[in-house]
């Protein structure tokens, strides 16, 4: 919160107080709970999958491949050890040569996404774009998971 | 030497020249759109979960 509302708490009686300094909007790009009359809205970060299968840049395209499909997966994020995105690979990059190192492979950069952003925009995005998936990260970049186009669809209640 | 220029496409809402759309990243996108549009919608359309003067 502000600091001017973690003193009024404080003068209020309030023991536990802290000034959460790099801001509301952070605290909800990490996914953290909220509360309020709007705090029940369904955001992109509620629907991104959790389970979504990751890879890391050294890994053989086939081996990745054969994993995440086995799983029923058709795409995977690629992430360092701190579990930051760096790639992306849908359909269309996973079926790329075998030999390829994922780096080679992968989609670099993809565009993310924070988990508080509103479902029902993201699903008119994808749609619009036709965007299968699409990475959800907190602001430094961590994977929270994986928005898939027809969860969103779903969960913003259009058809 | 030869000069290698990016083919520009303008963003559909604010006709921003871009190289590729913000959203998707898709080379042959029929709607690309800009960072800063894709920021506006998706951001403005966040609900603040409580509001209060800040």
């Amino acid at each position: 919160m502000s600091p001017r509302a973690a003193w009024r708490l404080e003068s209020l009686g309030f023991g536990e107080v802290y000034d959460y300094v790099d801001g509301k909007v952070d605290w909800m790009a990490a996914g953290l709970p909220t509360e309020g009359t709007n705090a029940g809205r369904p955001r992109a970060g509620d629907a991104a999958r959790k389970d979504v299968p990751t890879a890391g840049l050294k890994e053989r395209l086939g081996d990745v491949r054969d994993r995440i499909r086995a799983m029923g997966w058709d795409a995977v994020v690629v992430v360092n050890e701190e579990r930051v995105v760096l790639g992306l690979l849908r359909s269309k990059e996973l079926d790329g040569d075998a030999d390829l190192h994922i780096e080679q492979a992968m989609r670099p950069g993809p565009s993310t996404f924070r988990p508080y952003v509103s479902i029902k925009e993201m699903a008119t995005f994808m749609v619009e774009h036709k965007l299968e998936s699409a990475p959800v990260t907190t602001s430094d970049g961590r994977l929270v998971g994986l928005l898939l186009q027809q969860d969103a669809i779903r969960l913003a209640g259009e058809k | 030497m030869k000069n290698k220029t990016k083919t520009l496409v303008k963003c559909v809402r604010c006709g921003t020249p871009i190289e590729s759309c913000a959203f998707c990243d898709e080379p042959g996108c029929r709607t690309p759109t800009c960072y800063e549009c894709v920021s506006t919608v998706l951001v403005q359309a966040k609900r603040q979960p409580h509001t209060h003067g800040g």
